[in-house]
């Protein structure tokens, strides 16, 4: 080769790295990559292809050999590599914030679900309403109101409204989650606020042990586990919500070890948490109680709650707020067994799943300890926490209240199969209630006035099944509930039935509108403390027994959601 | 019905029945190179969907596939394709690390199909992120179920061996361009 063409070359591929390094965008030829442009992903060459093909044709015509060629590609890969930024984002059910090394990645989502409710109520609805399982708990002291409304109502309501924060911190096995909420609650008296809803670390190095610590939906039964976004029905059935692990709420404080749900035909959960509810601990409840230690506090001076024998005359002046059993903790453990491939938690066969997928389940939980009202047992006095009492009206437990301090311990057994679009889906859940306070419940101090009967326990099904008409777009879903809140109760049951035409706009749960039907019937028979005949000596008489009736319900709920 | 003729990280290809019956002239005998060339001639771009169809820009076809995508994929089409039944059909997946490689993969999927004198193609997904999962990495149990396979319309160059069959549908005629010795020459 002549001085004169190595000469020609040179300033050839000097030329062409000059070229390179004033092109902005300068990437290589073979690398390239997905650019997430206008909600597509497009294939975009990383070298100028002006550029390319001057190089190309340099190869071909003979003015640089391969070997040049190849080194030029590298130097610019290395370049564009070295210029471009150190994070990248982009779109993927939700926006996406990642490090290039992968050590820290951000996905910002947001839910809502719009809902508009046509709801008819029989007479009973309006006398004598819902206030055994369902109380409104009101005012500072959260004296029990009777639930009442007319036959009709027309609603419009934001039900859900979610933002989460989710990725990864560090290494890619160490997750965190938040969750924030913004809803108003269906029967609240003032508009809802932004709020923790949940917070938790996971760390996932080891499969066969992740361990997920903070505030999150409790490992106990299916259909909590499953999320409000992933459901064939607008809402839970309310025996899916009385059931839960704590008895008060479905998420709780604490730490769950488990195995990877995707790796192991059988998944263990176990839990220890706080068992008070979200956001809130034991501490945060307690006794009132006089100076004089063990002597009840609140105005007990008079009938038909005088100071009990050995206790100073009760007046107002210092008492205390005595902290009792916060040393308990509650323990939860659940067992799957993934029997046919991996049905999981959300509702339906959405996926179409080819092979059959079949799973049974089963949980229990002790939670004990929960203060449920006064030790004195009646409403007015010596009021227990009411966070934890509002828990328990909230979540249909409101038959539980005044029963003293009493310990849950809740069992629970799933299955789920699903097959090209059908599912069926079913869970039995026993709640044992135990009194500290045995015998039947005191009206007064010196006990000679009790409730008719104890509590017993509480009990309950359902059985939901659905099929997609047309594959991953439109289901049609039906369910049946039954919930008998205390077994020692006679018409006091609780059914519902529910059917649901779903439409999931792209494929997936994330958009969707749903059209869904209920009846409820609730029987408004039982005992409840402080709402039902006999009350304490001299707190009057409460008429609603001798209404009675079953309040029936008939909603259309129609629903909106976007998941992005 | 689908039975797996390979599966690694980078390339799938199952054999899957058809709903409906039908008769394939399978199996058939390519060669890793014959499908390389005919693949190299398809390109492709989203079918927007209406009423966006009549709005939006529509960006130009890309090619199918890269060549070290080619590379990867036509050795495990060819056995497919040997190994497929009259009423089969041959999908493939082409998997590459998603930009979240812990939650989803770019995926380039669809099936092939042979009815002399034609080959027919049809792709579910072209560059989607498809997650690694079927319950959310982060979400706990909030389940990933796969994109819903899109709407894409494919080109094939040279043109004149990219026809109609008698039902109206859109196919190669494989041995006459095979024959041809020509390249497929989708634009790059």
């Amino acid at each position: 080769m002549s001085t004169y063409r190595r000469g020609v070359r040179a300033l050839m591929i000097a030329a062409l790295l000059v070229g390179l390094s004033s092109v902005t965008l300068a990437q290589a030829a073979d690398s390239g990559k997905l650019v997430e442009k206008d909600g597509k992903y497009v294939f975009v060459e990383s070298m100028d292809p002006s550029l390319k093909l001057l190089l190309e044709r340099s190869v071909k015509s003979g003015m640089i050999t391969q070997g040049e060629y190849d080194q030029v590609m590298k130097e610019s890969e290395e370049r564009t590599q070295l210029l471009s930024p150190s994070f990248r984002g982009w779109y993927d059910r939700g926006f996406n914030l990642s490090m290039n090394d992968n050590a820290f990645f951000l996905k910002i989502r947001f839910r809502s679900q719009l809902r508009f409710t046509q709801r008819f109520r029989n007479d009973a609805w309006r006398n004598p309403g819902e206030a055994k399982n369902f109380p409104e708990l009101l005012g500072v002291f959260g004296d029990y109101r009777a639930n009442r409304s007319e036959n009709s109502a027309s609603s419009f309501n934001v039900r859900r409204l979610r933002f989460y924060f989710m990725g990864h911190l560090f290494d890619p096995d160490f997750k965190y989650y938040i969750q924030m909420r913004a809803e108003t609650a269906k029967n609240a008296q003032s508009p809802g606020s932004l709020s923790l809803f949940d917070v938790n670390f996971s760390y996932t190095r080891l499969p066969w042990a992740n361990v997920q610590f903070g505030q999150y939906k409790v490992y106990f039964n299916r259909s909590q586990i499953n999320s409000t976004a992933s459901m064939q029905f607008a809402e839970r059935a309310l025996v899916q919500d009385a059931f839960t692990a704590s008895g008060l709420d479905r998420r709780d404080i604490g730490i769950t070890i488990m195995n990877d749900e995707e790796l192991f035909p059988v998944n263990y959960y176990i839990g220890v948490f706080n068992g008070a509810g979200p956001s809130f601990n034991r501490l945060g409840s307690f006794t009132s109680e006089q100076a004089t230690v063990d002597c009840p506090g609140g105005q007990t001076s008079g009938n038909p709650f005088p100071t009990p024998a050995g206790c100073p005359v009760n007046q107002r002046n210092l008492n205390a707020n005595t902290r009792l059993d916060v040393d308990r903790l509650m323990y939860v453990a659940r067992l799957n067994w993934n029997i046919l491939g991996r049905p999981g938690y959300g509702e339906g066969d959405l996926a179409y799943s080819e092979t059959p997928q079949f799973a049974i389940g089963g949980g229990y939980s002790y939670n004990p300890g929960i203060n449920t009202s006064s030790d004195n047992a009646f409403v007015g006095l010596d009021l227990a926490n009411l966070n934890i009492r509002r828990q328990l009206a909230a979540f249909g437990n409101g038959r539980q209240l005044g029963l003293g301090i009493v310990d849950y311990s809740t069992w629970a057994a799933d299955g789920v199969f699903k097959y090209r679009g059908f599912s069926l889906q079913g869970e039995f859940y026993f709640k044992n209630v135990i009194r500290h306070n045995k015998g039947l419940p005191c009206m007064n101090t010196a006990c000679t006035e009790t409730a008719p009967n104890n509590f017993g326990n509480a009990m309950g099904w359902y059985v939901q099944s659905g099929y997609y008409l047309i594959p991953r777009t439109v289901e049609l879903s039906a369910r049946y509930a039954y919930w008998d809140p205390d077994t020692a109760s006679a018409n006091d049951l609780i059914k519902q039935a529910d059917v649901s035409l779903n439409w999931f706009l792209n494929g997936t749960y994330d958009h969707q509108i749903m059209v869904t039907y209920s009846n409820t019937q609730f029987g408004t028979g039982g005992y409840a403390i402080g709402r039902s005949a006999p009350l304490p000596p001299g707190s009057g008489i409460v008429p609603l027994d001798t209404v009675g009736g079953t309040l029936i319900e008939n909603a259309i709920r129609v629903q909106y959601q976007i998941f992005f | 019905m689908t039975r797996t003729v390979h599966e690694d990280q980078r390339v799938v290809v199952k054999v899957q029945r058809e709903v409906e019956p039908t008769s394939y002239t399978h199996p058939v005998q390519l060669t890793s190179g014959e499908i390389a060339s005919l693949l190299r001639g398809f390109s492709i771009r989203e079918q927007q969907r209406l009423p966006l169809r009549w709005f939006a820009e529509e960006l130009p076809p890309k090619p199918l596939f890269r060549e070290d995508e080619l590379q990867a994929l036509a050795p495990h089409l060819e056995q497919g394709l040997q190994q497929v039944g009259p009423n089969e059909r041959t999908h493939f997946e082409l998997r590459s690390p998603g930009f979240n490689p812990e939650y989803g993969r770019d995926t380039i999927a669809g099936w092939m199909a042979v009815r002399d004198p034609y080959l027919y193609i049809t792709i579910e997904y072209f560059h989607t992120q498809i997650p690694v999962r079927k319950f959310d990495n982060y979400d706990s149990n909030y389940p990933l179920p796969p994109p819903t396979p899109k709407d894409y319309i494919l080109y094939f160059e040279p043109g004149r061996f990219w026809s109609t069959d008698e039902a109206k549908a859109q196919a190669v005629a494989y041995r006459q361009f095979l024959k041809s010795g020509e390249a497929g020459t989708a634009p790059r």
